[in-house]
């Protein structure tokens, strides 16, 4: 019974601590982002910005997404895992911070927040910007879990999931027959579901793609590179077959417009969501066996 | 077009960094025919047997082969090697024989019972008379282990095993020993190298069969 309430009572430390460092983290966010000192650190009323509620919240639930990656082995003591955990802790937010920075550099690059969200309340804007933080927070989950409490790996890992979701996000472009930037200005919900659509499905890909035993990290890289090549080649397929299993037609004429509304929004972000999801099954959960078992 | 021609470009650069980087695509040797026997090997007296052959793929066939690689002072290596489809094919009838042999130079491509390179060399056996007479290839004690390599088993080749061996070598012939002890109907190779033989491996299996397996192990 003694040991039971033990255990009980280190997880009501925990996360008492846990939500301590969540407190750490609304700090290190005004780090990143100056212009939001205002809003984030005095207290917050929901429903006076819905954009930036959904802006900054979600980045809370990215934050959480990270946290739970950390493994606390008790068995080394309280206060060394408490440790453990302050340290990856502290990198996680750092790393997690960055990428949100240099995401939202590329796919902001016409766009201020400040204009955005805070003069606008743009929710086309705070919907990608939530999509872009819940698919960095689920990457750099994958890529601390992969790095095994490695350091240098970790760095390595994170480079090169930066540099894969920068070219992703460049794609969009050209698998979308969307204007970004003319529909961001609109305040097009239709952009937000399909950006939405197109870049959770892109996270799902290159999660899987990282996937992986490893033991060597140069062989560990190639193989991401090709699994991410691999998922180029196979979502097309996806798309364009699901297309015609699933034909569209717009009124002529009004193209444009219909583009802009959200049920078009909805079914292109369905259709990249589906085709990613299916790409990462066909890349990823595909076992063609060995020889060297039967042979 | 434009975007078929994209698409292509992808293809071939999947196609390159995968046979230039992929780690299934190293470490394995690619043997097109007999004349690949020399690279693969600089050791002055080498024998290769084969033991195993094995196919993959569904529509693009890969085709392996298994080697006893085996040289000088007991030096046995398994090798496995990726090859051609006419090469495999040609060879299936060679289970067991020694294909390729390399003795200070001269090189030897007729299938031959494994072994043969050794017989009459006093560097490695002699011919002594056993118990009934029969005058047997003997080997050196510190080449005892060689009948194991070779899959002789309890077997030992006589002087005319030896003579006809050269015979059937000076005309460019196989030669699965006197009695056919050697090859693919040959009992010692059998018996030494029994997972090419293995029934699992030769029975075809058919489409009934293989759902019901498919469900008891699933269902």
């Amino acid at each position: 019974m003694a040991e039971i309430f033990d255990r009980l009572i280190i997880r009501i430390l925990l996360a008492g601590f846990i939500c301590l460092m969540i407190y750490l983290y609304r700090y290190l966010h005004v780090i990143f982002y100056p212009s939001v000192k205002k809003q984030v650190l005095k207290t917050i009323n929901p429903s006076e910005n819905p954009a930036d509620t959904m802006h900054l919240f979600a980045r809370m639930v990215g934050i959480g997404i990270i946290f739970s990656s950390i493994t606390l082995n008790e068995s080394s003591g309280f206060f060394l895992s408490i440790f453990h955990f302050s340290v990856w802790g502290l990198i996680a937010i750092a790393l997690y911070l960055l990428s949100l920075f240099i995401l939202e550099s590329v796919v902001f690059y016409h766009f201020d927040y400040t204009d955005e969200i805070l003069k606008r309340k743009n929710l086309s804007y705070s919907f990608i910007s939530m999509c872009n933080a819940l698919v960095i927070a689920y990457l750099t989950r994958v890529v601390m879990i992969e790095a095994e409490n490695s350091l240098v790996i970790l760095t390595i890992l994170w480079l090169y999931v930066l540099v894969i979701v920068g070219f992703a996000v460049k794609f969009y472009g050209l698998i979308s027959k969307l204007s970004f930037n003319r529909l961001m200005v609109q305040k097009s919900l239709s952009l937000s579901f399909s950006y939405g659509g197109f870049i959770i499905g892109a996270g799902i890909l290159i999660g899987s793609c990282f996937d992986q035993e490893h033991y060597d990290i140069t062989v560990y890289l190639i193989q991401v590179l090709l699994k991410s090549i691999m998922a180029l080649l196979i979502f097309p397929l996806f798309k364009k077959g699901l297309t015609r299993i699933f034909p569209t037609k717009l009124t002529p004429g009004q193209t444009d417009v219909e583009m802009q509304q959200i049920g078009y929004g909805i079914w292109e972000g369905c259709l990249f969501l589906t085709g990613a999801i299916l790409t990462s099954m066909l890349v990823n959960r595909i076992q063609f066996g060995t020889i060297y078992p039967f042979f | 077009m434009y975007k078929f021609f994209i698409y292509s470009m992808l293809v071939v650069l999947y196609l390159g960094l995968a046979k230039t980087l992929s780690p299934s695509e190293l470490g394995i040797t690619y043997l097109q025919n007999e004349k690949g026997f020399s690279k693969l090997t600089d050791k002055p007296k080498v024998t290769f047997i084969l033991i195993d052959t094995h196919v993959t793929g569904f529509l693009i066939k890969t085709f392996y082969q298994k080697y006893r690689v085996i040289s000088d002072y007991e030096e046995v290596e398994d090798l496995i090697v990726r090859s051609s489809k006419e090469f495999t094919q040609k060879n299936l009838d060679n289970i067991g024989l020694s294909i390729y042999r390399r003795n200070d130079g001269e090189e030897s491509f007729v299938p031959m019972p494994p072994g043969t390179l050794y017989l009459n060399d006093p560097e490695f056996g002699d011919w002594k008379k056993n118990a009934d007479g029969v005058t047997e290839w003997r080997f050196n004690k510190s080449y005892q282990n060689f009948p194991k390599y070779l899959g002789w088993g309890d077997f030992r080749p006589d002087e005319q095993f030896y003579n006809d061996a050269q015979l059937k070598l000076r005309l460019g012939e196989s030669f699965y020993g006197n009695h056919s002890e050697f090859g693919p109907e040959g009992t010692l190779t059998k018996k030494a190298f029994p997972h090419f033989f293995s029934e699992e491996r030769r029975k075809k299996i058919e489409l009934k069969t293989l759902l019901i397996d498919y469900f008891k192990e699933n269902f």
